[in-house]
């Protein structure tokens, strides 16, 4: 076995940085939709004086939202096709999950894992439906600008709402998301990020069923 | 004018005959519920009731709206931290000359240079009731709404008076008054600022069968509600016959309440800016952009990303030789 091992082939990492860098815009631009910038003293930050023009942060939203939706749904139906389901939850993922937070707590033996951790799927099953719902209300956000357009007032109320409260739950899983590189044991897994590989030894001694998984389906 | 039947009128039969139709109000016939409805406001005719002490739309939004007035909890009036200020509007209920929480239409007063000599005009002036109403689109809670009818309104029990509606508004319609809705239940959070209010065209009135209030109580019969169709007809006859203008038609993509004049409006927009003491603040009649009609390319481009990034995942996995990963 080769001394590195690739985890995220290019297309993986240019569409995993895509949403990551567009969704930070979104949310950048998001809040920046809400009078806030100007009240909390944002656009006295120099270089943001121009953050407090609305149609601005709305062009910016718009752009993001572009490149967002259109990175997702890339992934979505790539994965699909390969048949690479690797991070959806499976039966078990939340009592292991606990099972591996009690290990790294404690310092006590952790289980192999798969190619992703149990915390990681179920992460990415909370991001998934959290984006699906932010992607479908933001669409009916962003048609109702059309001129012309009309849609119930009562609809786009509760539309417009459970966008801001998606909103906030991506905030918080992105934190969640950052968060687990404070975990000494998950920080070999950033840089693969960015290189694409993670050392074999680190693969061998951490995730041995995802070795054992790659092993069977090259034989 | 022709005499017409009322109920053509609010029926909105033949665009012809709902014009010749605009006129005295109907209080008590049916509405016109399901059409886009707008307003006509005549300067050739207003004469900012000079002989009252209040003109009397005024008057009559003020007493028609009373109920839907602002009443702040003082306690809760405090500064917009960490900004030093907070706009209370509770002590100058009684201004009447610009729009305020406690007053949704105001006359405003230009003289302007015409045919050689100054001629003063008065101008009711409120909600001009958008055809693509940022100040509701791009409101961030959804309380700034637009009714079928294409009557804007704020429903005041979520609106958080971040005044980004007036922000968007060019005419900065909306106002805002602090200590009165929901942030005061998150007080002391330093989130909110209020509600905003501003003209609803009386949209109760509409649905009940009647007319705005300040249209029914205007002594000149100056203003005129309808259909949006017949208005806009009734708008453009009126300004052949005064070999005239009309405001509101197109400008900020068309609105729903519109203006006719035998003065052009860039001569009355100039005169405003002018006359007003305060030139940022004057309401304008001025040709505003509608920036949301700007970004139409970029809405429709949003709509088709979802499938442009399924079609390029297509593409990208079509091929049989595929890209080695470690799966």
């Amino acid at each position: 076995m080769d001394d590195r091992i690739l985890r995220h082939p290019l297309r993986v990492r240019v569409n995993h940085w895509l949403i990551a860098l567009s969704g930070i815009m979104l949310i950048f631009s998001g809040f920046g939709e809400m009078p806030m910038y100007k009240r909390y003293n944002v656009v006295k930050i120099p270089g943001l004086a121009w953050s407090e023009d609305f149609h601005i942060m709305l062009y910016i939203h718009y752009i993001a939202a572009i490149v967002f939706m259109a990175a997702v749904f890339f992934h979505i139906v790539y994965h699909l096709r390969r048949r690479e389901f690797s991070l959806l939850p499976k039966r078990g993922d939340l009592k292991e999950g606990i099972h591996i937070i009690k290990a790294i707590l404690t310092g006590g033996p952790e289980p192999q894992h798969d190619k992703y951790l149990a915390e990681q799927r179920i992460a990415y099953a909370a991001f998934g439906v959290t984006i699906l719902g932010l992607i479908a209300t933001g669409l009916i956000k962003v048609y109702k600008n059309l001129s012309g357009v009309y849609i119930n007032p009562d609809i786009l109320f509760w539309v417009t709402n459970l966008h801001t409260l998606l909103t906030m739950v991506f905030v918080f899983l992105l934190f969640a998301h950052l968060a687990a590189f404070l975990i000494k044991a998950n920080r070999p897994l950033f840089p693969s990020m960015f290189t694409g590989t993670v050392r074999s030894d680190y693969a061998l001694s951490r995730h041995g069923k995802w070795i054992q998984d790659m092993k069977v389906k090259t034989q | 004018m022709k005499p017409i039947s009322r109920r053509s009128f609010l029926a909105g039969l033949t665009a012809g005959a709902m014009a010749a139709a605009i006129g005295p109000a109907n209080t008590t016939e049916a509405s016109v519920r399901t059409e886009k409805v707008a307003t006509l406001i005549d300067l050739e005719r207003c004469n900012g009731c000079v002989d009252r002490e209040v003109p009397a739309c005024v008057s009559a939004c003020r007493d028609v709206n009373a109920g839907l007035f602002p009443k702040p909890d003082k306690s809760k009036i405090k500064d917009y931290w960490p900004q030093k200020t907070h706009e209370d509007w509770s002590n100058k209920t009684h201004l009447i000359d610009r729009l305020t929480p406690y007053n949704w239409i105001f006359v405003q007063k230009v003289t302007v240079s015409a045919n050689g000599h100054d001629k003063d005009i008065y101008i009711p002036r409120r909600c001009m009731h958008c055809d693509n109403p940022p100040c509701s689109k791009l409101c961030p809670f959804g309380t700034n709404k637009r009714s079928p009818e294409g009557v804007v309104y704020i429903d005041p029990t979520f609106c958080f008076g971040g005044a980004k509606c007036r922000t968007v508004c060019p005419w900065s319609v909306p106002q805002r008054q602090a200590g009165v809705g929901i942030y005061t239940y998150l007080d002391p959070l330093p989130v909110g600022g209020g509600v905003m209010y501003k003209c609803n065209l009386c949209l109760n009135r509409i649905r009940e069968g009647k007319v705005p209030a300040c249209i029914d109580s205007c002594p000149q019969k100056a203003m005129a509600f309808g259909s949006r169709e017949a208005i806009i007809q009734e708008a453009k006859r009126r300004a052949a016959q005064y070999n005239g203008h009309i405001y509101g038609l197109t400008e900020h993509g068309g609105t729903g309440t519109l203006y006719v004049s035998s003065v052009d409006f860039k001569k009355i927009d100039h005169a405003i800016v002018s006359q007003s003491s305060e030139t940022k603040k004057a309401m304008r009649m001025h040709n505003p952009e509608n920036k949301l009609n700007e970004t139409s390319w970029l809405v429709k481009t949003a709509l088709i990303a979802p499938v442009a990034g399924a079609v390029a995942a297509f593409a990208a996995t079509i091929s049989k030789k595929e890209e080695k990963d470690g799966r």
